[in-house]
């Protein structure tokens, strides 16, 4: 299968290539290596990149592949970094509080322990008590299943309700939107059992391993997301290739012809959407250790629709769009808001990007959707113009 | 007048009635020292003879005093009120109000200190009630209901039957039943006047009746005789065991329990060498080993026994918990009881009354937000991320006039269709330049008006700035309408449920009367039939789009005034309203009209159950119409027929 496979789909080759060499080149220039060119922290930018590409696969395939205009795989992004961030914020804090215990006469009982790093973490919304969802919190095993299984099971169920009730196109959009604002809600809510407003912090942090310096964490991370984006990308190209990707490119375009042609639509919805959802999950794991820190502001609903955005100006219904668009977008993003921009002087008014790259961003979405409604990776087709 | 009153009082207080046909000055020196250097225990006595007095210079005297306007002449004790100018005083007679001038020196001043003051002032009172002035009147009244004293029952009836102003007289009788209710002399009479205040809803009312009811849980081996228990408590049902024998310590009925830290300390202060009785330190890690130590410790009489579960049952069994009323009478406690019940009851129901009010007033601002969108995506079909920042523009409009029109009436007025007109340019704007082209590309609208839509936000927030601005609603706006102590409602939310009405009217009104509403559904039914009847369908769905948007414009000056105009404030509404508009049913002015008043109570009726916390109501509600959607795909009001085809 794999020779054919990769045979059929030349790209795949192309982009893990092009990805392994982006990734021994920045490795290589990092601080780890001593050559320091690359500081840690545009590694770190350059991991949460990877990070922010491989969700936007997960994007384009139930959007660009499946039709689906999801609102919501954002927030499946966020599930997974909460589910990871409640491991590394318990464990981190277990060890600063073992060790303050340390120095008491008597050794300290399971009881005073846990009451101790209740403390510490929910101190800050005025608790100390363990809530239910913090029961797997102290087994990094159970954790990194959480990762997993979460944002799967959230997916599967809302899914099976939203397509068993045959919600489809703006309907559905508008339900995953408002299920992500519920989400975002609850989490912002103190007794929601996650703190709150404040999210989790300190992620950076890998708890065993805080004598290794940030640049190598950061350079591992970064190398771990690369792996991951890899994977991802073969995993998705594989889907949507083979004949299944076919009935889920039919379903796209005529939904109800697939389903008289009498294949069972839901399942196939179904299954891209929880798919996609469980990586999006993976990615929100790996983002989230290297940014540090995890509020509910950032599931709130416009994140999943800038999500929407990367792969829309990327260009949707090609994988390596999806990859473009977002690392396109973001960067630049954090480029123009990071003041790196120069500002434009009109004499009576002076442009700051840090001000007007939302206003110039919404409206060469607009451009964008109106006239190259293929994206950047529209541009590929040039390249590679097929014998008419 | 005053004599009347003075008289009463002077039956009602167990007070010496002193000798008539005497001056003030008379009295003043029987109690020369107590007026030179009046203490809170002394005082007393003075003032009650001056009030049985029933001298009309009482009042001025008693406000002198309070005032430090009080002198002794050193030479023969008499007493003056003082002016002082400079060098000279002017003195003035007490009883006759002449005037002399003499010398400063040789006079002494009476400084009574804050808490005679305060007895003063409570004297003052009883006069003021029945002072001519009906500001003075109105001020006792409040003084007296901001601090219920049983001394001020008597004063306050007997100035009842002479108040001129019915009003005034109303709020007398009112406090007086309360004080009734609190200090009357007879059982009879508290019963009587607590039976009369079970009509009233006032928080005041029920605060009195509370006070009568008011109880403390106590503990005791045997209840005391004459104690009148309110409820028994049951160890295990009312009060757990652990409440209990806390109960009882603090009671100090039973030995304290010794707490984990306790036996932590105990041990941490025994330790020997590397152990504690005998077991090595590095073993207590577990409560049960750290107990066993302790008992060890206890057995040598180091520290004291743990108190076990036998003791602490045979402890609780032993006593009574109880919760016992402050006031001893079973009569009274009994009325205020079935008062309080009763009161209780209409609040209850004026309460649900009043969140009805709060919901129609929450369903009328969601329709208001949603019912450009049922146009422009119930009836059009196109989906308008933008449509929140639609409302936006319009509220910052109405804060743009307000900024040139200084008459809050004026600027409203005038918002209002300008509001309409900018926000209806913008809507036809954006449909001849984006939508049009996008007619068959839903998902692809969706994501183009969501770019115009941070566009938008992020160029009002260059404008306006980050911080909200104020959009100051007109005086007649302010207030609330109040239908009793419970049930009230503000202006505002009335003059927004009544343009929601005026709107629905108005909508209803074009859609189906008027020669664009036909022309729109036809082109909404079938565009091509409709072209070819003569209708310009470009035209049509240029104009409707506008229509929505103009709406939204409105609605936005409105939610203005109640809320706070941010570039955020579109964006907090549009996912809503949407809601309302899939809930409601797409394509139906109805359907909206009837989510909206759905999402409205059910928010409201969510959070009465939680009132903490309005991001769980928001939270629930969300899932509720996920839930919803379920089982009613097409919404509440679903079209049927040729219409319904997509």
């Amino acid at each position: 299968m794999t020779a054919s496979f990769f045979a059929r789909n030349p790209s795949v080759l192309w982009f893990i290539l092009i990805l392994s060499i982006f990734t021994v080149i920045v490795t290589v220039l990092s601080e780890v290596t001593g050559v320091d060119l690359i500081s840690t922290s545009f590694v770190k930018t350059l991991g949460k990149t990877l990070c922010l590409c491989l969700v936007a696969i997960a994007m384009d395939v139930v959007w660009g592949y499946c039709g689906i205009l999801s609102l919501g795989h954002f927030a499946f992004f966020g599930i997974g970094g909460y589910a990871i961030g409640m491991w590394l914020m318990y464990a981190r804090t277990e060890g600063i509080v073992l060790t303050s215990l340390a120095g008491q006469p008597i050794p300290p009982t399971p009881a005073e322990i846990s009451d101790a790093i209740g403390n510490q973490i929910f101190g800050v919304v005025g608790s100390s008590e363990f809530p239910l969802i913090w029961a797997f919190a102290d087994s990094l095993t159970l954790q990194l299943l959480m990762v997993v299984l979460v944002p799967g099971l959230l997916a599967l169920v809302f899914g099976w309700l939203a397509f068993r009730s045959r919600v489809t196109g703006v309907y559905l959009s508008i339900l995953t939107q408002a299920m992500t604002l519920a989400l975002a809600l609850y989490l912002f809510q103190n007794d929601s059992g996650l703190r709150g407003n404040n999210g989790l912090s300190g992620l950076q942090n890998i708890p065993g391993y805080e004598d290794v310096p940030q640049a190598t964490v950061s350079i591992i991370f970064f190398i771990a997301s690369a792996v991951a984006l890899g994977a991802g990308y073969a995993f998705f190209a594989w889907i949507v290739s083979g004949k299944m990707g076919s009935v889920v490119k039919g379903i796209r375009d005529n939904e109800a012809r697939v389903r008289f042609l009498g294949y069972h639509v839901e399942s196939y919805k179904l299954f891209i959407f929880t798919t996609t959802a469980v990586v999006a999950g993976i990615a929100g794991a790996l983002y989230y250790p290297q940014a540090g820190i995890i509020n509910p502001g950032e599931i709130a609903p416009i994140a999943s629709i800038y999500l929407a955005v990367w792969v829309a100006i990327g260009g949707r219904g090609r994988l390596y769009g999806a990859v473009i668009g977002a690392a396109f977008v973001s960067l630049l993003s954090s480029w123009f808001t990071g003041g790196g921009a120069p500002n434009i002087d009109l004499g009576l008014y002076v442009i700051q990007w840090t001000d007007w790259w939302l206003v110039l961003l919404g409206l060469s979405f607009v451009a964008v959707t109106l006239f190259f409604p293929k994206g950047i990776g529209g541009l590929f087709d040039y390249l590679v113009r097929k014998p008419q | 007048m005053i004599r009347l009153l003075s008289l009463a009082l002077a039956l009602f207080l167990t007070v010496p009635v002193a000798a008539t046909a005497q001056s003030l000055q008379d009295i003043l020196q029987t109690h020369q020292d107590k007026v030179l250097k009046p203490g809170r225990r002394t005082v007393g006595v003075v003032l009650d003879d001056l009030i049985a007095s029933g001298l009309p210079q009482a009042l001025p005297f008693l406000e002198s005093w309070r005032d430090r306007e009080i002198v002794q002449r050193d030479s023969d004790g008499l007493f003056f009120r003082v002016a002082e100018d400079g060098d000279t005083v002017t003195l003035e007679d007490l009883d006759t109000g002449e005037t002399l001038t003499a010398n400063a020196d040789g006079f002494t001043e009476s400084r009574p200190n804050g808490g005679v003051r305060r007895a003063i002032g409570d004297a003052l009172v009883q006069f003021q009630l029945s002072d001519p002035d009906i500001a003075k009147r109105q001020a006792a009244v409040a003084a007296i209901a901001r601090s219920m004293d049983a001394s001020q029952l008597a004063p306050l009836a007997a100035s009842i039957e002479g108040e001129p102003d019915a009003a005034l007289k109303q709020t007398k009788t009112r406090l007086a039943g309360m004080l009734g209710a609190l200090f009357a002399d007879t059982t009879n009479a508290r019963v009587a006047a607590i039976e009369a205040l079970s009509g009233d809803l006032s928080v005041d009312v029920r605060a009195v009746l509370n006070t009568i009811l008011a109880s403390s849980e106590t503990v005791a081996a045997t209840i005391p005789g004459g104690t009148n228990v309110a409820q028994m408590l049951v160890v295990g049902a009312d009060l757990t065991e652990t409440e209990a024998y806390d109960r009882l310590i603090i009671a100090d009925l039973a030995d304290p329990l010794i707490t984990k830290t306790q036996i932590r300390d105990a041990l941490i202060a025994n330790i020997d060498g590397d152990t504690v009785a005998g077991i090595p330190v590095g073993t207590l890690n577990t409560d049960a080993a750290r107990a066993l130590a302790y008992d060890l410790l206890a057995a040598d009489g180091i520290v004291p026994p743990r108190v076990d579960e036998t003791t602490r049952a045979e402890a609780i069994a032993a006593h009574s918990f109880y919760v016992a009323y402050a006031e001893p009478d079973t009569a009274i406690t009994d009325a205020a009881r079935t008062a309080l019940t009763a009161i209780k009851t209409k609040v209850g129901f004026s309460q649900a009354a009043d969140l009805g009010l709060d919901a129609l007033s929450l369903a009328s601002i969601y329709f208001l937000a949603a019912i450009g969108l049922a146009i422009t995506f119930g009836v059009m079909g196109v989906i308008n991320m933008a449509h929140g920042e639609f409302i936006m523009m319009g509220a910052y409009t109405g804060f743009v006039v307000q900024q040139f029109v200084p008459d809050y009436t004026l600027s409203i007025i005038i918002a209002l269709p300008l509001a309409f007109v900018i926000t209806f340019g913008a809507g036809v704007l954006m449909e001849r330049t984006v939508i049009r082209h996008l007619y068959h590309r839903p998902l692809e609208t969706l994501l183009a008006t969501f770019g115009i839509s941070i566009a938008l936000q992020q160029l009002a927030k260059n404008i306006f700035g980050t911080q909200a601005r104020p959009l100051t609603s007109p005086e007649w706006l302010d207030g609330a309408l109040i239908f009793n102590d419970v049930v009230a409602i503000s202006y505002i939310r009335v003059a927004i449920f009544v343009l929601a009405l005026v709107f629905l009217c108005i909508i209803l009104f074009i859609l189906k009367r008027t020669r664009l509403g036909l022309e729109v559904r036809a082109v909404t039914q079938n565009p091509g039939m409709a072209a070819s009847m003569g209708i310009n369908p470009d035209r049509i769905n240029m104009l409707t789009f506008g229509l929505g948007s103009g709406i939204a414009g409105i609605a936005g000056v409105a939610i203005g005034l109640y809320a706070q105009v941010t570039s955020e404030m579109g964006a907090s509404y549009i996912v809503q309203s949407f809601m309302t508009v899939v809930v409601g049913g797409v394509g139906n002015v109805w359907g909206t009209l009837a989510g909206a008043s759905l999402i409205g109570f059910l928010q409201k009726g969510i959070e009465w159950l939680n009132p903490s916390n309005t991001l769980a109501a928001q939270t629930y509600m969300i899932l509720f119409i996920i839930l919803f959607i379920q089982f009613r795909p097409k919404g509440i009001v679903a079209l049927k027929g040729r219409a319904a085809a997509d």
